[in-house]
């Protein structure tokens, strides 16, 4: 019986985002049939994709135990520099990809070192890093972006592939590759001990810096690859363009079921709960109700499925006690 | 939420430089800005309590930076400070979007005795002890832009949101002929630019036959715009004119209708380059769109200097100057227009195009 109730509290955990998203989506539908439109899913997969890898990259910090804050300033500083450095010609794409990666990259880095190395709870370290990151892109533009994202490029936000958006084609990819990394691989197993106890996993001969260092660097790197298709998706610089993140990322994560506490939840869950959430902001804008309500419907609907994880992560607790 | 972006806005820009209408009560400045009609209301200040000799040390407390439109602000003021003789430092310290670090400025500028305080508030109602402070030991006070509570600060320049909002109203209520179905567009949430500026339309659009789709908060962000925009062209078959208060937002909702393969609409907005650019590109193949635009003056700095200036040289300046918008249609966007410069410039700014170009190079 304990058993039994174990294993229906995991799957509760790491699944139960799915039923949530196709219930409000049903619902929203029922108040709003604009919802069930195709052009309308096509919509709502299509802005889910940026969300999506940045929620992804979120998810293998919180995974580690960590999280990162400085995601917001990835994506504006990748937004940035890549309509800089494109200034709209397509033979410039090569560099206006590759550089702000490797930027993104190298952010990741320091966040895992400073976190790792020098010891800075991963709150004030990524915070810390954010600000950093938003004051590197006002010097860089001096408070005035320009250059513009190249024709080809924009195809990625704004193209489809046989109907479904090319951006939700590079998320829903980029999200199987990192399924299979962290489900399938040593790496990844080493990824969730990490994060469920870095004392035992050190004890187990897991190098608990570096897969740390690692997991920070792939969560920049993802948010990058976000800051990418925000940039395809628009075009143009804009300075404020992700603090849109910092908080719905985690968010995200959440409420796909990744514990805040590391070690729990995953990739699959994450997609869950950014399609929630887009869902949510759609439904939303769609809907007859004032401003203010929309942000009410918001913070409970999510609130509301933190809760439920919660009291199914208490259930396993007595369960297991 | 990082409250950098609560804020990030205020890229009002603005309004003609076209000929002057010089009305009783009214006056202008004599240069660049000089084709700008500014109101005086609230009475006058007298200068005599101020008066000083030179030189003078100036301080400005910027809310926040980093957008185009405080870029091109301060651009303009530093210009300014570089014209006269007798201004011996320009100290600007930054809130970085938050109030009570900007209430801190404030004092701390006041400490440094410099004569005249600018300012731009994060919060209307947080600075005013501040100001107030600053006023009591002779320190001349000038909020502009966003406007602040009360009366006891000295000068305030700037224009008036209700105003505007309601002539974008008219404008589009014109523009549909006085019938069809709008969305609105707002900032930031709770932001009282766009509560004055929204107040303002529905009063011109109240006894038409223009019904409301819906009313949403779009950041003043190309971006957000665009999502919102696309939600809500799936609910509502039909969108006959957009109204916006901010230019981003109006653009956002261009590029959504053209991905959505729907008529582009009469939008209205304020002086951000983008928008005109995409007028520019499509309003020959869209023969229903038409743009009505609006916008505070990146200039107002300039015209807050040159008040604290009057003051302290002894004259009189107004109580509240209020800067008169001028509409930017399709029967002026040409001479307006930066085809050459970045999408985020605020087009009306008393800075060359050569200033400007060194500005987003």
């Amino acid at each position: 019986m304990a058993e039994k109730f174990h294993g229906l509290t995991l799957i509760l955990r790491s699944g139960a985002v799915w039923p949530a998203a196709i219930l409000l989506y049903l619902m929203a539908g029922l108040i709003s049939p604009a919802m069930f439109e195709l052009r309308q899913v096509v919509d709502i997969l299509q802005v889910s994709a940026f969300l999506g890898l940045v929620a992804l990259g979120q998810t293998m910090v919180l995974l580690v135990g960590g999280v990162d804050l400085s995601v917001a300033g990835v994506v504006t500083l990748v937004n940035i520099l890549s309509t800089d450095l494109m200034d709209g010609k397509i033979s410039a794409i090569p560099v206006g990809v590759a550089l702000p990666l490797l930027i993104a990259v190298i952010v990741g880095l320091s966040n895992g070192v400073l976190v790792v190395w020098a010891g800075i709870t991963p709150l004030i370290a990524t915070l810390g890093m954010n600000a950093i990151l938003y004051g590197g892109a006002l010097i860089y533009t001096g408070g005035a972006p320009h250059g513009a994202a190249a024709p080809g490029f924009t195809a990625l936000g704004q193209g489809s592939l046989i109907g479904v958006p090319a951006s939700a084609v590079c998320w829903i990819t980029v999200a199987a590759t990192m399924w299979m990394l962290t489900r399938r691989t040593a790496y990844g197993r080493r990824l969730y001990a990490v994060g469920a106890n870095p004392v035992a996993a050190h004890m187990m001969g897991v190098p608990v810096g570096y897969v740390l260092v690692s997991a920070y660097t792939l969560g920049s790197l993802l948010a990058g690859m976000g800051g990418l298709l925000v940039t395809a998706y628009i075009g143009q610089p804009s300075l404020g363009i992700g603090d849109q993140f910092l908080l719905t990322s985690v968010a995200a994560a959440v409420v796909g079921g990744t514990a805040l506490t590391g070690g729990i939840g995953g990739v699959a869950g994450t997609v869950g709960g950014t399609l929630l959430i887009t869902e949510l902001n759609s439904f939303t804008d769609i809907v007859h109700v004032s401003v203010g309500a929309q942000y009410v419907m918001q913070g409970a609907i999510i609130a509301l499925g933190t809760i439920v994880y919660q009291l199914a992560g208490r259930a396993r607790l007595a369960n297991s006690a | 939420m990082n409250s950098r972006t609560q804020i990030t806005r205020r890229r009002f820009a603005a309004v003609g430089i076209a000929g002057a209408l010089l009305l009783p009560g009214m006056f202008a400045f004599a240069d660049a800005i000089s084709s700008a009609t500014i109101s005086n209301e609230g009475g006058m200040v007298n200068g005599t309590r101020f008066k000083k000799k030179g030189p003078y040390r100036i301080g400005f407390s910027n809310g926040f930076s980093g957008n185009t439109w405080r870029t091109e602000m301060l651009a303009s003021l530093n210009a300014e400070v570089k014209r006269h003789s007798d201004i011996k430092d320009l100290i600007i310290v930054d809130g970085q979007g938050d109030i009570t670090k900007q209430v801190n400025d404030i004092d701390n500028l006041a400490a440094q005795d410099v004569d005249a305080i600018l300012c731009i508030a994060n919060s209307g109602t947080a600075v005013v002890p501040a100001l107030s402070r600053a006023n009591q030991e002779g320190i001349i006070t000038a909020p502009f832009n966003l406007p602040v509570a009360g009366t006891e600060w000295t000068t305030f320049v700037g224009t008036d949101p209700t105003k505007k909002g309601r002539a974008l109203g008219k404008w589009l209520r014109d523009a549909l002929g006085g019938k069809g179905k709008i969305l609105g567009l707002g900032g930031i949430p709770g932001n009282s630019y766009t509560a004055a500026a929204w107040a303002g339309a529905k009063v011109a659009l109240e006894g038409s036959g223009i019904e409301v789709l819906a009313f949403r908060d779009a950041m003043w962000q190309e971006d957000k715009a665009k999502v919102i925009t696309a939600d809500l062209i799936a609910a509502y078959p039909e969108i006959d004119g957009v109204w916006a208060d901010g230019g981003q937002d109006a653009a956002g909702a261009v590029l959504a209708l053209l991905a959505g393969n729907r008529p582009l609409c009469p939008v209205t907005g304020d002086d951000f380059n983008g928008l005109i650019k995409l007028y520019t590109k499509y309003h020959t193949s869209q023969p229903k769109f038409d743009i009505g635009l609006m916008s505070d003056p990146t200039w107002e700095s300039v015209v807050a200097l040159r008040a604290t200036l009057t003051l302290l040289r002894g004259g009189n300046v107004a109580k509240r100057m209020i800067i008169t918008p001028r509409l930017i249609t399709s029967a002026n966007y040409m001479s307006y227009i930066k085809p050459n410069l970045p999408d985020g410039v605020f087009v009306d700014t008393d800075l060359s195009d050569a200033e400007l170009e060194k500005l987003f190079g």
